[in-house]
């Protein structure tokens, strides 16, 4: 026979100092966890969000960002012609080169940061087609030092509105446009392939972008996994990664763009997932103490209850669990309260180094539904750690000696 | 006066809740040694810089090289004494789970420059003359990951720099270096720009300078030199920024962007939530010893000296607790510092922050007493011995 749920609950609420200060500890821990959750997910997200299939990334052999490669601009071009798979449309192949360059801004808060600049040639335009939109002014000139600035950047970065201009260098480029995307290219700055490689004494493009015929099989290992792998992980034999490999004219390293954008958060992903970790546990001990402290003083003062129920004939086992799940109960009412002190991080803009990058990134927090679920199944085990003991406590006494005990 | 047997007697009434509460008080205190410890690490630079020395890098930004003719003309502006190039390598050991710092620099001037780089002379001759040698600092010979020795010739892949026909490059460990200082950091291997420039023609594009620090003269006028540096280059090709070793530093800093300020926001969690915890184990505390100091008060003891009786419990409980924390703060420290390696080098917990965290339990210990002792003192006594726990 189990006890009756109400028993439980209506005890919890008989103590409401004790309850608030518990739940608020409790929910203070959960918030923690799930703020630098959401953090993760926030840039997660966004890097996902932007990834295409169909586009190829050719990078230079070895490197493991576009930030490492870099082509000279007629290698870029052989590069294009040597590869049939790329698409074919109106304008020619559906490819572009890219540099990948970055420059000193400061923040609207003061503080310096290295803003991402993308050099583009047209084509980039024609493959990504309506995931680049221009939200305001107009998109820039090939060939002139004007640029259009990502969206995340207008009112986070001086200098960024229609109208201002970025000194790259010695030559000042006109912001024209604003330009809006999900993904990471919505925190950076965009001009021309050329102009940029000039203007910053670059020999050339650090990737090649493409998008593919349907239907071709690119077969790149894991960039993940190869980064940290001492092997080499060869590619899928035969596929389009595995003759480019050993390429005799230009031998490239080719992902599909998901694979590329997937592997260049893992470093922060991994101290952001290490940092939550470590909180979760140092921080859930600290709170399943508190639950237990709690639970231990609600027991101490409601032995002469548990003595009665014992003489009523409720088995231990009963009372263990019942007293177990107004622990669980405390923890989840924790779990909630820690949830909603999450709730407003949602959607705050943020930015930050990537370290693999070395350039800015620019994200908002995302308390996804993934967040929340990770932090409620959390409070529930802090609630069934901290009332385990007590619970047991209770299961265990004699009900001659808990109805005497005052 | 305050009974100081009742107030340990009365900590002890209950062994498990006190050891609970004090176990939570351990770890906060250790977590906010540790949050404040993370941003002291990344300004340590900052505060440790040499004044004598400035930085010259792109206006325009890190992915930006220098002209390596830049460095003549630098040295030819009036106060500037010596100066020396470093350029990011940005190779790995093995895998990239071996990623560290390596630099090419000059070594001769870099010694001159960087007294706080120590390598025992016989170690810094053979460094000078072996072309393809390397210094590695001791923290990073001392890492499981690598276990770098004397005399050993190791392989380091660089994605940024690939040799002409993309193999790894190798150099010798020629001398293990010191750093007396937190800005000059003891987890990098530097070696020769000469082996570095000369490997990289073979590809045709030979690199340049990310940075050249600059050693003035002792009497030389800071702001003008800057001025002058910067002056120089005005016109390009690549626009120059100078600063002083501290704002480089100071600006790298910024770069983290909202990063320290998350940190400290995860540090008032850990301290509103330990607050609360201890909050609530002393109004429990209290509930308990309502009769007994009832009883007291009905003897005579003074309010005040039952308001006091509250607080140096909660004052104890926060003081041991906090205590405990420093001592497990200091106690990891070297553990720690492993486990960030190379992600994170430098973790050393600063005077000031084993400081603070005092400071902040034995303020813990005053402000979660002070509603029960408030309360305590309040209490008429037929109300205290009436209370049934």
């Amino acid at each position: 026979m189990l006890v009756p749920i109400a028993y439980n609950l209506r005890s919890l609420f008989v103590r409401k100092t004790s309850l608030l200060l518990t739940v608020f500890g409790i929910g203070a821990t959960v918030a923690i966890v799930s703020g630098i959750l959401a953090l993760q997910q926030g840039f997660k997200t966004m890097f996902i969000a932007g990834g295409r299939d169909d586009i190829a990334v050719f990078l230079r052999p070895g490197a493991n960002s576009e930030g490492d490669s870099q082509f000279s601009r007629d290698r870029g071009l052989q590069l294009i012609k040597n590869v049939p798979e790329i698409a074919v449309g109106e304008h020619g192949p559906e490819a572009s080169m890219e540099a990948y360059l970055a420059v000193l801004l400061e923040r609207s808060g003061g503080g310096l940061t290295n803003i991402p600049l993308r050099g583009v040639q047209p084509a980039t335009f024609e493959i990504r087609g309506d995931e680049v939109k221009i939200v305001e002014g107009r998109n820039f000139k090939p060939g002139t030092d004007e640029v259009i600035i990502g969206k995340r950047l207008v009112d986070r970065i001086q200098g960024c509105r229609i109208g201002d201009s970025v000194r790259l260098n010695t030559t000042p480029f006109v912001v024209v446009g604003v330009f809006d995307h999900v993904g990471s290219f919505g925190g950076e700055i965009w001009g021309d392939l050329d102009r940029f490689c000039a203007t910053m004494g670059r020999y050339g493009p650090n990737r090649v972008i493409a998008r593919l015929k349907p239907g071709t099989v690119i077969g790149a290992a894991d960039p993940t996994k190869a980064m940290f792998s001492e092997t080499p992980i060869p590619p899928v034999p035969g596929s389009m990664a595995d003759r480019l490999r050993d390429d005799p004219v230009i031998p490239a390293k080719v992902m599909s763009e998901s694979q590329y954008l997937s592997a260049q958060t893992v470093f922060l992903t991994f101290a952001l997932i290490s940092l939550g970790a470590m909180l979760g546990v140092v921080m859930g001990l600290a709170a399943i103490f508190t639950a237990t402290n709690t639970m231990l003083s609600a027991l101490a003062a409601r032995s002469r209850e548990i003595g009665i129920l014992l003489a009523m004939g409720y088995r231990p086992i009963p009372i263990f669990l019942s007293f177990l799940f107004e622990a669980v109960v405390l923890g989840l009412i924790g779990g909630l309260v820690g949830c909603l002190l999450a709730l407003p991080f949602n959607g705050i803009r943020a930015g930050t180094m990537n370290f693999q990058t070395f350039t800015e990134m620019a994200f908002a927090f995302r308390v996804t539904p993934f967040v929340l679920i990770v932090a409620v199944t959390f409070s529930l085990v802090l609630g069934l750690l901290g009332g385990a003991w007590p619970a047991w406590r209770a299961a265990r006494m004699r009900p001659t000696q808990a109805m005497r005990r005052v | 006066m305050l009974p100081f047997k009742l107030v340990r007697k009365n900590l002890l009434r209950r062994p498990l809740r006190t050891t609970l509460t004090v176990l939570s008080l351990t770890v906060a205190i250790f977590l906010i040694c540790f949050l404040r410890t993370l941003i002291t690490t990344l300004t340590a630079g900052v505060e440790h810089a040499d004044s004598r020395r400035l930085a010259a890098m792109s206006s325009t930004g890190l992915f930006v090289e220098l002209p390596l003719s830049y460095q003549q003309k630098i040295d030819a502006v009036e106060g500037v004494e010596r100066t020396t190039k470093f350029q990011w390598f940005g190779g790995y050991y093995r895998s990239m789970k071996g990623f560290f710092a390596q630099f090419a620099i000059d070594g001769e001037a870099m010694f001159a420059m960087y007294p706080e780089c120590e390598v025992s002379p016989e170690q810094q001759a053979s460094f000078l003359h072996t072309r393809n040698g390397c210094i590695v600092g001791d923290a990073l010979a001392a890492d499981s990951k690598f276990d770098f020795r004397l005399g050993q010739t190791i392989q380091i892949n660089s994605p940024l720099h690939p040799t002409p026909g993309n193999q790894a490059w190798d150099f010798v460990v020629c001398g293990i270096y010191h750093s007396k200082s937190p800005n000059f950091d003891n987890r990098t291997l530097f070696f020769h720009w000469e082996y570095f420039e000369e490997t990289l023609k073979g590809e045709g594009h030979p690199p340049g300078v990310g940075v050249y620090a600059i050693r003035v003269k002792p009497d030389a006028d800071i702001p003008a030199v800057i001025a002058n540096v910067k002056g120089l280059f005005e016109n390009g090709p690549q626009r120059v920024d100078c600063n002083t070793e501290a704002e480089f530093q100071r600006q790298f800093v910024t770069m983290f962007g909202n990063l320290p300020l998350f940190v400290g926001w995860i540090g008032t969690g850990v301290l509103i939530a330990i607050f609360l915890a201890c909050v609530n184990t002393m109004i429990m505390s209290m509930r308990e010893q309502l009769s007994e100091i009832g009883i007291l008060k009905s003897l005579g003891f003074t309010d005040r000296s039952m308001f006091g009786l509250l607080i140096a419990q909660s004052f104890t409980l926060c003081c041991v607790g906090g205590a405990l924390g420093l001592f497990l703060a200091w106690s990891t420290q070297a553990g720690v510092e492993n486990l960030l390696g190379t992600s994170f080098p430098g973790y050393r917990i600063l005077p000031g922050t084993f400081a603070l965290a005092a400071v902040i339990a034995m303020l813990l210990g005053l402000l979660t007493g002070l509603a029960p002792a408030w309360r305590v003192a309040k209490l008429r006594c037929v109300e205290a011995l009436r209370s049934v726990d």
